[in-house]
């Protein structure tokens, strides 16, 4: 919960009940490699209320990344519903998702995926292109973003210029920079040493109490999964 | 919607890459723009010896002044046609011609070429005030002196200043003067006297072709009408223009032809290299589109954005062939003309629709063959971006 | 497994890149055919003439005529030259078709009792012959123009003459066939005594030139300075060339374009390359992992170069055959017969020469294996660890 409303209890006050931001009914994920079916997930529930931060962990095959994928938009469900910020995903064609991603969700990966002959600047700038902002409006925001992850001062480097966790750091800003409601983490430390980890783990807890961001991470890692309020567990596509 | 500097960016990091395939384009644009400016030059070297307000007259069924004869006595009734300017002193500004072909050898081994001779009337640089003698002096009027054109000097034995040829047995020509004719095709020309050419090969009482300059080019169809009246003279009347665009027509037609043609195979296999190139880029840079895809960019604009990369890349080599074709304009040809079976000596001349022809060949070879990679990179996934 | 085979069998990993570099190639191959069949089938007039045959005309130029009367020094009533087997004379009447006047065809004035002992390659047959011998206003015409206007024997055609003015009536005689393919198949040739009546009286009694067949090809030039020697003293000097030498010299005239042409025949090879290197590049930049992989477990770096050539080569052998398999049905059975009958006075045979097809092959096994080289050099010189390290 938000220390807001830790507040608010604190003070004795009740708290109205806030819907959760993401809630999964009843979600199956098939895939079909051939004639071989694989159920990734079965009939799963899930509830994740606003300005959570969760983590999802699991060994691999145990499909913690692909329900990040159907929370994030980028997949559908073969049964059942998920509404996700006010919306039911289910029901939504590719473009209407795409729409709605490039407004609700922020992505953080574990690979970093910036563009290579962008520069950290122009890579942050991208989910702007996406809506009417004018160039300088833009770029201005993207400096701020990059700016609350401490590197202003490289906004013109190229990712080959920057270290592993810098890389990811712009990637944050990124996910950021357009005030998205979702924060999205795939494995956001896989690739760090522990000191930009470390790094990249309070920026993260720090979007998710000072900017009111719902962060939902994928991870591997104790020591992220530690930073998160909740931690949920699957094995074989159910939460245990 | 994605910047197009993403675009020239990944053009430029592959830099092996993306050079040799502009380098296939731009071969490819060079063949066609070489093609179509050979055939253009050919054409304004032609074109470069008429005007708007000049029409031939040649004997009716003749498709050129060598296979024309028209009597002496025919070119007052001509002179007299309406429509027909006077010079200053009230004559009419026309003058008959004879055109021979000769055979000469070439300074350059070949062996033996055909000479364009005409045998043209004391007048003829009042007629034609383009001319300018750039060497030497005019040939004396009643002698066997001739002038060379600029063009072909000095390509067949013989044909230079103080030179002397040979036009038939026993009658020799001094060449005593070079002259310029604004780059036309009278450039590749040898002028001597009238009556001494015609004289020569037994040419008595007529000329090849009767020349005019009328008051207007409007004057044209009064002229035309009284020159073609009576049936028993069976003349023709053809604007200069037009004639000229005739006589070159079918060797112009036949290298564009040729042009064409070779230009078909080589944009094919250029098209193939630009379509590999791109799907290289495509699979490469799959992980960058799953990004875009996440982030919310829709297919339609990847696609759009990979096709632009790729037209990009086909417009730079476009460029580098029209820039290499542009260097050939230095370079002076000589071909025999069809229609008048002697050399012509021309040069490339470079036209904006060459240019334009080039440019949307380069973009149809880049929109074609990228458009299948960048269908693939639509489809991509934003998936693949997690996978990284 | 061999090498090689490993290395062919890489071929199969990016189909699509493969298919498009083999149809990349076997378009250069094809346009490199086309080229040089057309370079080939162009020049093959002079390659193709008679070595027995021999032109007579003005000295100077040819559109001068030369006297009728000339012939008797040939025929035996004034004259025989040693050697000539027979002579006529000819003029080129430079008529047009009517309505077609865009379609050239070469066609003629001559002397009509021993034209076809002079050009026995235009075989007409005895009974045709001798009836267009007969026929004044009769015309012996070629299979392919009587096939292009749809005449036949017995057809009364009209040509618009262009150096002789007005509309001329012939009609069809005979047809002609060749011996072999190299020779014309689209001319029209009539009698001479049907177009000098037709003249007025100043321009009677005139020929273009005089042709002749000679015995003994090895004596021509012999006989050439004969005949010129003879006419030196007259009014009118000729001057005689075997008819090799004057379709050399027809061609001449052509040189900058063939040159032309052979330039570009050298670019699509260029292009050809160029293709082939950036495919092979790029594979081998994809693999470089795999490469540090197999050096790693022993191989050494002639063996990686090996791998990249053989792969080259593969492709670029199968670009080849493909598009030599190509050639034959679109260049040779497509192109070849539009032009053959369309444009038959300068392409009357259009057969791609079977050294042209060996040469694209060997081209294309080449090539691939010089644009291989620098890739070649590349991957064998990679670091192992550093391949190993390096992701893809």
């Amino acid at each position: 919960m938000t220390q807001e409303q830790a507040a608010d209890e604190t003070a004795g006050k009740a708290t109205p009940a806030v819907p959760p931001i993401i809630e999964c009914r009843g979600i199956s994920r098939t895939f079909w490699r051939g004639k071989e079916r694989l159920d990734v997930l079965d009939d799963l529930d899930l509830e994740i209320p606003t300005g959570a931060f969760e983590a999802l962990m699991g060994p691999s095959g145990s499909g913690k990344s692909t329900l990040l994928n159907l929370i994030a938009g980028l997949d559908r469900v073969t049964r059942g519903t998920i509404k996700v910020a006010g919306h039911q995903l289910e029901r939504m064609n590719d473009a209407a998702l795409a729409k709605w991603r490039s407004q609700t969700v922020g992505f953080v990966f574990q690979h970093f995926n910036l563009i290579p002959v962008l520069t950290a600047l122009e890579n942050v700038e991208l989910p702007l292109l996406l809506t009417r902002l004018g160039a300088r409006e833009r770029k201005e925001r993207a400096a701020i973003a990059l700016r609350v992850v401490g590197l202003e001062d490289r906004m013109h480097h190229l990712p080959t210029q920057l270290s592993g966790g810098q890389e990811q750091r712009v990637g944050i800003a990124r996910s950021i920079v357009h005030d998205p409601k979702i924060i999205v983490a795939d494995e956001p430390t896989g690739e760090l040493d522990r000191q930009s980890a470390d790094d990249v783990l309070n920026l993260l807890q720090r979007l998710n109490e000072e900017f009111g961001k719902t962060i939902v991470m994928v991870t591997h890692d104790p020591a992220a999964a530690e930073r998160a309020q909740v931690q949920r567990k699957l094995d074989k596509g159910r939460l245990t | 919607m994605i910047p197009i500097s993403y675009n020239l960016r990944s053009l430029r990091v592959r830099t092996a890459t993306t050079l040799a395939t502009a380098l296939g384009v731009g071969l490819v644009v060079f063949v066609l723009a070489a093609a179509l400016m050979l055939s253009d030059g050919l054409q304004r070297t032609l074109n470069l010896g008429g005007s708007d307000d000049a029409a031939i007259v040649l004997r009716k069924g003749a498709d050129g002044e060598l296979s024309s004869s028209i009597e002496d006595n025919v070119l007052g009734i001509i002179s007299a046609a309406p429509g027909v300017r006077k010079n200053q002193q009230g004559q009419p500004l026309a003058i008959g011609e004879v055109v021979m072909v000769v055979q000469m050898w070439t300074q350059d081994g070949r062996g033996q070429s055909n000479v364009l001779v005409r045998g043209v009337p004391e007048r003829v640089l009042e007629f034609r005030p383009q001319v300018k003698i750039l060497e030497g002096r005019p040939a004396k009027v009643g002698t066997t002196e001739v002038i060379v054109g600029r063009g072909i000097l000095g390509r067949f034995e013989n044909l230079e200043l103080g030179g002397e040829i040979e036009l038939r047995k026993n009658v020799r020509a001094q060449v005593v003067g070079v002259f310029d004719a604004g780059g036309s095709s009278y450039e590749s020309e040898v002028w001597g006297d009238l009556f001494v050419v015609r004289d020569a090969f037994g040419r008595d009482g007529a000329v090849s072709s009767v020349r005019v300059r009328l008051d207007s080019p409007e004057q044209f169809e009064g002229f035309e009408a009284a020159v073609e009246l009576d049936p028993r003279l069976a003349l023709q009347a053809i604007p200069e223009p037009r004639f000229l665009k005739e006589q070159s027509q079918g060797t112009a037609d036949f290298i564009s032809a040729i042009g064409i043609s070779v230009t078909v195979f080589f944009s094919i296999g250029a098209m193939i290299g630009a379509m590999i190139t791109m799907y290289g880029a495509v699979s490469s840079r799959s992980s960058e589109v799953g990004v875009l895809r996440a982030l919310g960019f829709s297919r339609l604009t990847i696609l759009l954005s990979f096709l632009l990369e790729s037209l990009l890349l086909s417009l730079a080599g476009a460029v580098l062939g029209v820039v290499a074709a542009l260097a050939l304009s230095a370079v002076e040809l000589s071909i025999l003309n069809f229609q008048t079976f002697s050399e012509m000596v021309f040069r490339f001349h470079l036209t904006s629709e060459t240019v334009l022809v080039a440019a949307l060949l380069g973009a149809g070879m880049g929109i074609l063959g990228g458009f299948l990679p960048a269908v693939r990179a639509a489809r991509v996934s934003p998936i693949e971006a997690m996978r990284g | 497994m061999r090498l090689l085979d490993l290395a062919v069998k890489n071929v199969r990993r990016n189909r699509l890149r493969t298919a498009l570099t083999v149809a990349g190639v076997a378009t250069a191959i094809l346009a490199f055919v086309f080229l040089r069949t057309g370079i080939t089938a162009w020049t093959s007039a002079a390659d193709n003439a008679a070595a027995d045959r021999l032109s007579t005309s003005h000295r100077v130029t040819f559109i001068m005529p030369l006297p009728k009367r000339y012939i008797e020094y040939f025929d035996g009533t004034r004259g025989r030259f040693e050697g000539v087997d027979a002579a006529a004379y000819a003029v080129w009447f430079g008529a047009r078709h009517p309505v077609q006047t865009d379609q050239f065809f070469a066609n003629f004035a001559v002397q009509a009792e021993t034209f076809f002992d002079v050009y026995p390659d235009m075989i007409v047959p005895p009974q045709d012959l001798a009836r267009w011998k007969e026929t004044r206003r009769g015309a012996v015409v070629g299979q392919a123009l009587a096939q292009k206007f749809g005449w036949k024997i017995g057809d009364i055609v009209r040509l618009e003459g262009t150096i002789y003015p007005g509309e001329w009536e012939f009609e069809v005689s005979a047809i002609y066939e060749t011996k072999t393919r190299a020779v014309d198949r689209s001319q029209f040739v009539f009698h001479w005594d049907y177009l000098n009546e037709s003249l007025p009286e100043p321009q009677r009694g005139q020929i273009g030139w005089i042709a002749t067949r000679v015995s003994d090809p090895t004596r021509s030039a012999a006989i050439i300075t004969a005949i010129d020697a003879k006419f030196e003293g007259f009014d009118v000097q000729t001057r005689t060339v075997t008819e090799k030498a004057a379709q050399t010299q027809f061609l001449a005239g052509f040189s900058a374009l063939l040159r032309a042409l052979d330039v570009v025949s050298v670019v699509i090879l260029l292009i050809m390359m160029l293709i082939l290197g950036n495919t092979i590049a790029m594979g081998v930049r994809e693999r470089t992992r795999e490469y540090g992989v197999l050096m790693a477990l022993g191989f050494r770096p002639h063996h990686i170069a090996v791998f990249v050539v053989g792969e080259a080569l593969a492709v670029g052998l199968l670009g080849g055959v493909l598009g030599l398999m190509l050639a034959y049905p679109i260049i040779q059975y497509g192109m070849g017969r539009w032009l053959e009958e369309n444009m038959g006075a300068f392409f009357p045979y259009f057969r791609i020469p079977p050294h042209v097809s060996l040469v694209a092959l060997g081209l294309s096994a080449l090539l691939a294996t010089i644009a291989a080289v620098l890739p070649a050099l590349a991957a064998s010189r990679l670091n192992a660890t550093e391949a190993l390290r390096r992701l893809g």
